[in-house]
C-alpha cells in the first residue's frame, strides 16, 4: 500500500512539475524544505472550492517554495479529507481548504475523533453569500413576496437546498427560525440540480451562492431574491440582503484554509504570509477576476475570530432545531 | 459574422498544435480507460491546470480527446478481462467478455470501437445542431420523470434476465440496498453504517464496479488456475515454455462487413438512448448503457444469444455509452448546469479560463466553442485511426496466458481503485466487494442488475423522495406527469408482450 502510494505520488509530481512550468522557485529561502504541499479539499473536482484553491495551487509556490497539489477527496461526506489532514504530520505540508460543513456542522453532528479546538485557520479565502433565487416568471420575486405568500399558505412553497444541513440550507432554517415561516424543503444532488428544478418549473425557490447564478440574473433569466449576509454581494450589486429588507439573518459561508493545532506557529504564520503575498501578486489578481472566485483573503487572526463566531452561531442554531443537545 | 467566426475556428481547431494535443489525449485517454478505476474523468481532474498554461482551443482539444478515448478505453478492458475500465462500460462486460471467451475478443473490440465511434458523432452533431431544444425538453424532467425513468431502467433489465426473472429483481434490490448506506438525503442522518464512521459517505461506485465485476473473476480464475496447475504438476512442467499466448488464431478473429451490419440496429438503439439519457442531468453514462442493452435485446432478433457474447449487446452497450459524451454537454452549454462529473469538469474548465457556461458562452466566445465543436468531431476520428492501430495489439494482450495476466490485472485494479478517491476504504470495499463477487458467481447470480440497482438507486430514491416532498405525500403525484405515465406504460407494454413471445416459443 504505502509503495503504491509513493508511486502515484511520484507521476503525480512529475506530471504536475511538467505541466506547470511555474516561475523560478524560491525554495533555497523556504522552512517548508522541497516536499509539495497539499490542498485537501473534501469535496469532488470542479466546483468552486477546488478553482478557488487552484488560484493558490498556481500562484503561491513561487512565494511559498515548495509546489502545490489541490487533492480532492470527496469520500465518507468529505470526513475522509478531513482524517487524513487531521492524520497527517503536522509539518504544515498537509492543509484543508473546506467551508464550515465538514469542519464546524460534521464537528457537531458526526461521530468524529477531533473538536473543534483541534483546527487553526491558516488563512481564509472568501466569504460567500447563500442567495435565494427563482425563475422570472414565478409569482414570488422578491423578499417581501415569499414572506407574505408563506405566512398565507404554509408549507406550500418548495425550496431546493443541496444536502441537509450544508451551506446552503442552514440559512434557510435560521429564517424559519427568526420569521417563523414554514416551507417545504427539498433536497438536491447540488447546485446543479437545484437550478434546473427551478429553472424546470418543478420547484419555487432555491439557495446557491452568487458566482454560479451571477450571468443569469444579469441576463434576466433568474431572479435573485435576496442575499444571507450583511452586505449585498458584489457579483449581484442589485439583490438586497435579508437584513435590507427587515430580516435579521446572517448566514455567510466561507472558505478557509486550516492546519492542525499541533502545526508549530512559525510554520503557520510562514503559510499564512506566503499564501497571502501570493494571493495579492498581480496573477493571481487577475486570475481571481477571470474566475469570479471573489477572492479577499483574511489573515489568520481573523480568520479564527470568523471561525469561533461560526462555531458559535452553527452550534446555536443545531441546538434550536434539535440536531445537538 | 458566422463565415469569420467558423473560419477563425477552423484556422484555431485544426492547427498543428491543437490537433497534436487532441491526439495525445485520445491517447491517454484510451490508456487510462483499460486501467480498471481510472477513468477519463479523473485523468481531466488532474490535468485541469494546463488550461492556465494552454490556448483555450488546445487545451479543451486535450480534455475532450481524454474524454473521447476514456470512453472507448472502458470497453478494452470490460472486453478482455470482463472488467469495466470505466462504469460507463459495464454493459459492456457482460457480452463483451463471453465473446472473449469464445475466441474472438477482435470482433468484439472493433464492434465496440465502431459502434462507440458512431454513438459519439451522432451525440456530438445532437450538441451543435440541437442544443437548445434538447436542454428544454431535458428541463422538463422533474423528479417525477425522473422516477419514472430509474423505474423503467430496473423494471428492463431485471426482468430480462431470462430464466431467472426472480434472481434478477432479487439482485436488483440488493444493489438498491447497497446503495442505501451511508447518509439519508433527505434527513441527513446516517443508517445502515453499522457503526463505522468510514462508510457514512457510502459505498463508491468504482469499487463496488469493479470489485464486484473484476476482482471476483480474478479469485476464480485464479482458483482454477490454482486447480490446473495442481494436476499438471504431476503430468510434467516442459508444456509452459509453448506460447505465451496460446492457441489464438487472429486470422479466424476478424470482424467481418456482414457481422457488423448485424449490429446496426443495436447501435442504432444505443445512440438514440445514449443521446437522450446524456442529455438528461444527473442519469450518466452507465444508465444509458443499461436502457441501450436493455432495449436492444427486447428488438433484437436474436435475443437468446445475448449474454453469451452477442456482438450486438456489444454494440448497443459501446454506442449507449459513447452517445452520451455529447449530450451531455447539453444543459452546460443551454443553461450552465453541469448534468455529469464529466460536464461539470468542462464547466471548471470554462470557468478557469475565464468563460462562463450558459447560453451566453457560444456568443461571448465563438471562435473558441466553434473550434471546440469542430475538435469533437474529428476527435472521433482520431479515435477510431488510433484505436484501429492499437486493437490488434490489445486483442493479443486479451489472449495472454491468465497467470501472467491476472496479477497484472489485480494490482492496475487496486491502483486505480485508491487512485480514483484517494481513499484506502475504497481498496478495502474494492477487495470486500471481490469476494462477495465470487459468491454471486458460484451460485449464477446475475451480476448486471445487482450493478444497475446500485447505480440507479441514489438518483432514483433522491427522485422519489423529492416528488412525494413536492407532491405533499401523495402516491399519485407520480403519475401527474404524461412523460412518467408514458414510461411505466412502454415498460408494462414490454414486460407483457416479452412474457408471451417467450411463452409461445416454448
Amino acid at each position: 500500500m504505502f509503495l503504491s502510494k509513493l508511486k502515484l505520488k511520484a507521476t503525480a509530481a512529475t506530471a504536475a512539475a511538467a505541466m506547470m512550468a511555474i516561475a523560478p522557485t524560491l525554495g533555497a529561502a523556504s522552512p517548508l524544505g522541497s516536499d509539495p504541499l497539499r490542498l485537501v479539499i473534501p469535496f469532488g473536482p470542479g466546483g468552486g472550492s477546488d478553482i478557488t484553491a487552484r488560484v493558490l495551487s498556481a500562484t503561491a509556490p513561487e512565494f511559498c517554495g515548495p509546489r502545490i497539489d489541490v487533492v480532492s477527496m470527496s469520500g465518507a461526506a468529505g470526513l475522509e479529507a478531513v482524517n487524513f489532514v487531521r492524520n497527517a504530520e503536522p509539518n504544515g505540508h498537509t492543509l484543508l481548504v473546506s467551508d464550515y460543513g465538514p469542519i464546524v456542522t460534521s464537528g457537531y453532528i458526526d461521530d468524529v475523533d477531533w473538536s473543534h479546538d483541534d483546527w487553526q485557520p491558516v488563512m481564509n479565502f472568501t466569504e460567500w453569500q447563500p442567495t435565494v433565487y427563482t425563475r422570472p416568471d414565478h409569482h414570488i420575486q422578491t423578499i417581501d413576496d415569499w414572506m407574505a405568500y408563506a405566512e398565507e399558505n404554509p408549507d406550500t412553497v418548495t425550496f431546493g437546498h443541496a444536502s441537509p444541513l450544508g451551506i446552503v440550507h442552514l440559512p434557510l432554517i435560521l429564517l424559519e427560525e427568526t420569521t417563523g415561516i414554514q416551507n417545504v424543503h427539498v433536497p438536491t444532488s447540488g447546485g446543479g440540480e437545484t437550478r434546473s428544478l427551478v429553472m424546470g418549473g418543478h420547484i419555487d425557490l432555491g439557495m446557491t451562492l452568487p458566482a454560479s447564478i451571477a450571468p443569469e440574473v444579469a441576463s434576466g433569466e433568474l431572479t435573485a431574491l435576496g442575499v444571507f449576509s450583511e452586505e449585498r454581494a458584489s457579483q449581484l450589486p442589485d439583490t438586497p440582503t435579508f437584513r435590507e429588507s427587515g430580516y435579521d439573518v446572517v448566514l455567510p459561508a466561507w472558505l478557509m484554509i486550516f492546519a492542525t493545532t499541533d502545526v508549530p506557529a512559525e510554520t503557520v504564520e510562514f503559510l499564512q504570509d506566503c499564501f497571502m503575498e501570493a494571493l495579492e501578486s498581480p496573477t493571481a489578481q487577475a486570475m481571481n477576476d477571470r474566475v469570479n472566485a471573489g477572492i479577499e483573503p483574511l489573515n489568520s487572526e481573523d480568520a479564527t475570530t470568523l471561525y469561533q463566531n461560526t462555531v458559535a452561531s452553527i452550534g446555536n442554531i443545531l441546538r434550536d432545531i434539535g440536531e445537538i443537545e | 459574422m458566422f463565415l469569420d467566426a467558423f473560419a477563425d475556428a477552423l484556422l484555431l481547431a485544426f492547427s498543428p498544435e491543437v490537433i497534436f494535443f487532441v491526439a495525445i489525449g485520445i491517447a491517454m485517454g484510451i490508456t487510462l480507460g483499460a486501467i480498471p478505476g481510472l477513468s477519463g474523468d479523473m485523468a481531466i481532474a488532474i490535468l485541469l491546470p494546463v488550461v492556465f498554461v494552454l490556448e483555450p482551443a488546445a487545451a479543451l482539444g486535450l480534455l475532450t480527446g481524454i474524454y473521447k478515448g476514456g470512453m472507448f478505453g472502458g470497453s478494452i478492458s470490460a472486453i478482455s478481462f470482463g472488467v469495466p475500465g470505466t462504469p460507463g462500460s459495464a454493459a459492456t462486460a457482460i457480452d463483451g467478455y463471453q465473446a472473449k471467451l469464445n475466441g474472438t475478443p477482435n470482433k468484439a473490440l472493433n464492434t465496440a470501437l465502431y459502434s462507440s465511434v458512431i454513438g459519439d458523432s451522432t451525440s456530438d452533431l445532437v450538441l451543435i445542431f440541437l442544443a437548445l431544444p434538447l436542454a428544454i425538453v431535458a428541463l422538463t424532467f422533474g423528479p417525477v420523470e425522473f422516477f419514472a425513468l430509474y423505474a423503467f431502467s430496473l423494471l428492463l433489465i431485471s426482468a430480462l434476465t431470462k430464466g431467472k426473472v426472480a434472481k434478477g429483481v432479487a439482485m436488483a434490490a440488493l444493489g438498491i440496498l447497497l446503495a442505501m448506506i451511508g447518509r439519508d438525503p433527505v434527513g441527513g442522518s446516517v443508517r445502515l453504517t453499522f457503526g463505522i464512521p468510514e462508510l457514512a459517505g457510502g459505498l463508491a461506485l468504482i469499487p463496488v464496479l469493479v470489485g464486484i465485476f473484476a476482482v471476483s473473476e480474478l479469485i476464480i480464475q485464479l482458483g482454477r488456475a490454482w486447480l490446473e496447475r495442481a494436476q499438471r504438476i504431476t503430468a510434467e512442467t516442459e508444456k509452459r515454455a509453448e506460447s505465451l499466448l496460446g492457441d489464438y488464431d487472429p486470422a479466424k478473429d476478424k470482424l467481418t462487413f456482414a457481422e457488423f451490419r448485424a449490429t446496426w440496429k443495436a447501435t442504432s438503439i444505443g445512440t438514440t438512448m445514449g443521446t437522450l439519457v446524456g442529455a438528461l442531468p444527473g442519469a450518466g453514462s452507465s444508465l444509458a448503457a443499461f436502457i441501450s442493452y436493455g432495449l436492444a435485446q427486447r428488438f433484437s432478433r436474436k435475443p437468446d444469444e445475448f449474454g453469451k457474447g452477442s456482438l450486438e449487446g456489444v454494440a448497443a452497450a459501446e454506442a449507449g455509452n459513447s452517445a452520451t459524451s455529447g449530450s451531455t454537454l447539453i444543459p452546460l452549454f443551454a443553461f450552465g448546469i453541469p448534468g455529469s462529473a464529466t460536464a461539470a469538469l468542462f464547466g471548471a474548465a470554462f470557468i478557469l479560463m475565464g468563460m462562463t457556461p450558459g447560453p451566453r458562452l457560444i456568443y461571448d466566445h465563438t471562435d473558441v466553442i466553434y473550434a471546440l465543436f469542430l475538435i469533437l468531431i474529428y476527435a472521433n476520428l482520431i479515435n477510431l485511426v488510433l484505436s484501429h492501430f492499437l486493437l490488434p495489439l490489445y486483442s493479443k494482450i486479451a489472449m495472454i496466458q491468465s497467470r501472467i495476466l491476472l496479477p497484472i490485472v489485480c494490482v492496475l485494479a487496486i491502483l486505480g481503485t485508491f487512485a480514483a478517491g484517494n481513499s484506502v476504504i475504497d481498496v478495502y470495499v474494492l477487495l470486500f466487494a471481490g469476494l462477495f463477487g465470487v459468491v454471486l458467481r458460484l451460485y449464477s447470480f446475475p451480476l448486471a442488475p445487482l450493478i444497475l440497482g446500485f447505480i440507479v438507486a441514489p438518483g432514483a430514491e433522491r427522485a422519489l423522495r423529492q416528488a412525494l416532498l413536492i407532491g405533499r405525500g401523495e402516491w399519485t403525484s407520480l403519475l401527474s406527469s404524461p412523460i412518467a405515465i408514458g414510461l411505466y406504460a412502454t415498460a408494462a407494454i414490454m414486460i407483457i408482450t416479452f412474457t408471451f413471445i417467450l411463452r409461445e416459443r416454448k
